[in-house]
């Protein structure tokens, strides 16, 4: 899918506020490891339908971190499971060995399946499909930076392609603090250096936050810097999310 | 635990959007707070905290190890949570090992700091022995004896109390050994080393209970929450780190009040906090 001639990917960059000051672009040593100013993000690529087994699937692109999500059901719980008059919805993000740069790397990150449901569940409309369960499963074919913000906007796609009922498309993006610089959508290497680190993920339309993770130390004018630069750059993504499944809506009409 | 009734879930709402809560304490205040340490002798360093019928235990265990390759010159600290089932029969088997691990990668968020080491609660540099050879591996666990909500800001409470009472040995290099090989160490047995837990933050959780939040949520408020934002604070007044729980969403600018009224509580609680721990590390040399 990356080798499709002609189309070059969409790149999205939030638009700067006036009052907000920007880093020096001139020094040499605050240049970023791929040339990117510290507000730009990566370019991203969105594709539905990316696996045929699955109710829905999207891959996912933003630089060189590719994602790929499937998403099964509504279908019925297993037996074990108690009566819930609302869905259930079941995350799991994984590695491939060959994702990160040293091989097999990519199990450290248990935390990520969790932080995935917290991510989804605040926008899907569970009461639509009560006593079954939603089986969320991503894979994280290339890891290289930002992995979890990519995994949480591609399954959001995927669950729209499935057609489960969402209050809003989940957008997500983080941003690193180097010192007193803002950098967002960090690569790899500027994630293994961060100071701090700052991920939001939120519902555009609905202008709601449904997932926020802090850490490292900040002030809280800094972290009011990094959550406005997340909103602006998650509505950009959305945009782009949008016009993917337009896209894939008129392409089956042809 | 019991679901709660239709009647129980109005009279709490109720109540916290009248400012009055089932125990009577208002809406940002705490339950008590009681903090021992030392309670565990072969540790390195111990405390338990009670925060109402919460409570945690919290333990420091230090080893010599190998410094990572990315960052040669800093000692490593893991942090682990352990729910037992005498805390609540839900933690049966494998029951407690979701929230054991949120619990612990939330607290790793919060206290580690970021990946380049600083903001850490810990000065890591502190831990090296030899750079790049040895240094102090520190082994955080936390355990859960009684669950009664909150448990987050009692893990907090309790690291910070246990990481004051931790000794680390002093150790001595043996001079004279070759660049190539693997040094001699010799470990004190009588002299230690204590750590400066000023810059050890603590945890606000703040959870949202209709129209307003809440700190210190037992257990039934906590069943009652919308979503809940875990603040940790330093003496400095900076945000070390931020862990939101629930799926709802909350407006941007929510989060912000959380943040400025999470500033405020956390004041009270570390001053009482350093309190209780002093006169418990007091209590314990006596």
């Amino acid at each position: 899918m990356a080798g499709k001639g002609g189309s070059t990917p969409a790149t999205y960059s939030p638009s700067p506020t006036t009052d907000k000051k920007k880093p020096s672009l001139f020094n040499e040593d605050l240049a970023r490891p791929d040339g990117r100013s510290f507000h730009q993000c990566r370019p991203a690529f969105f594709r539905t339908g990316a696996v045929n087994a699955a109710s829905g699937s999207a891959y996912a692109e933003v630089g060189n971190t590719k994602v790929i999500v499937s998403v099964f059901g509504p279908r019925e719980s297993k037996k074990a499971m108690m009566y819930s008059d609302i869905g259930r919805l079941n995350c799991n993000v994984s590695f491939t060995t060959f994702a990160t740069p040293i091989r097999g790397q990519g199990s450290d990150h248990k935390e990520y399946s969790s932080m995935l449901h917290k991510a989804l569940e605040g926008a899907i409309i569970l009461e639509t499909f009560p006593k079954t369960t939603v089986d969320v499963f991503a894979l994280v074919l290339e890891s290289s930076g930002s992995d979890l913000p990519v995994v949480i906007s591609c399954a959001s796609l995927a669950l729209a392609d499935a057609g489960i009922m969402m209050y809003d498309l989940v957008a997500s993006v983080s941003v690193s603090c180097f010192n007193k610089n803002l950098v967002i959508d960090p690569v790899l290497e500027e994630e293994n250096g961060q100071d701090g680190s700052l991920m939001i993920t939120c519902m555009p339309s609905r202008y709601e936050i449904t997932q926020l993770t802090v850490t490292g130390e900040w002030s809280t004018p800094k972290i009011n810097e990094g959550m406005q630069l997340c909103l602006d750059a998650c509505a950009k993504l959305a945009k782009i999310m949008r016009s993917c499944l337009k896209e894939a809506v008129s392409d089956s009409q042809e | 635990m019991v679901g709660l009734s239709l009647g129980e879930t109005h009279f709490i709402q109720g109540g916290i959007a009248q400012d009055l809560r089932c125990d009577g304490r208002k809406r940002l205040t705490y339950r008590p707070i009681s903090v021992e340490t030392g309670v565990i002798p072969q540790t390195n360093g111990s405390a338990r905290v009670r925060m109402g019928a919460t409570d945690v235990i919290a333990s420091v265990k230090a080893e010599l190890g190998k410094p990572s390759l990315l960052q040669p010159d800093k000692g490593k600290v893991s942090i682990y949570v352990d729910c037992s089932s005498t805390a609540e029969p839900a933690f049966e088997g494998r029951g407690g090992d979701e929230l054991a691990a949120e619990l612990s990668n939330a607290l790793q968020r919060c206290l580690l700091g970021g990946k380049s080491g600083a903001g850490a609660g810990i000065d890591l540099s502190s831990l090296i022995v030899v750079e790049g050879k040895i240094c102090w591996d520190l082994y955080i666990d936390g355990l859960v004896v009684s669950s009664d909500g909150n448990l987050l800001d009692a893990l907090g409470a309790a690291i910070k109390a246990a990481l004051s009472n931790t000794g680390i040995p002093r150790v001595q290099v043996a001079a004279g050994t070759s660049n190539d090989e693997h040094p001699e160490v010799d470990v004190s047995d009588e002299e230690f080393l204590q750590f400066d837990t000023s810059r050890v933050p603590v945890i606000v959780t703040l959870t949202k209970v209709g129209r307003h939040y809440i700190v210190d949520a037992t257990s039934e408020e906590e069943s009652q929450m919308s979503s809940a934002v875990s603040i940790s604070v330093n003496r400095q007044g900076h945000i070390c780190g931020i862990t939101k729980r629930g799926g709802v969403g909350l407006d941007p600018s929510i989060i912000l009040d959380m943040i400025s009224v999470a500033k405020h509580v956390s004041e009270q609680l570390i001053n009482k906090l350093d309190s209780e721990i002093a006169s418990a590390e007091a209590e314990e040399e006596s």
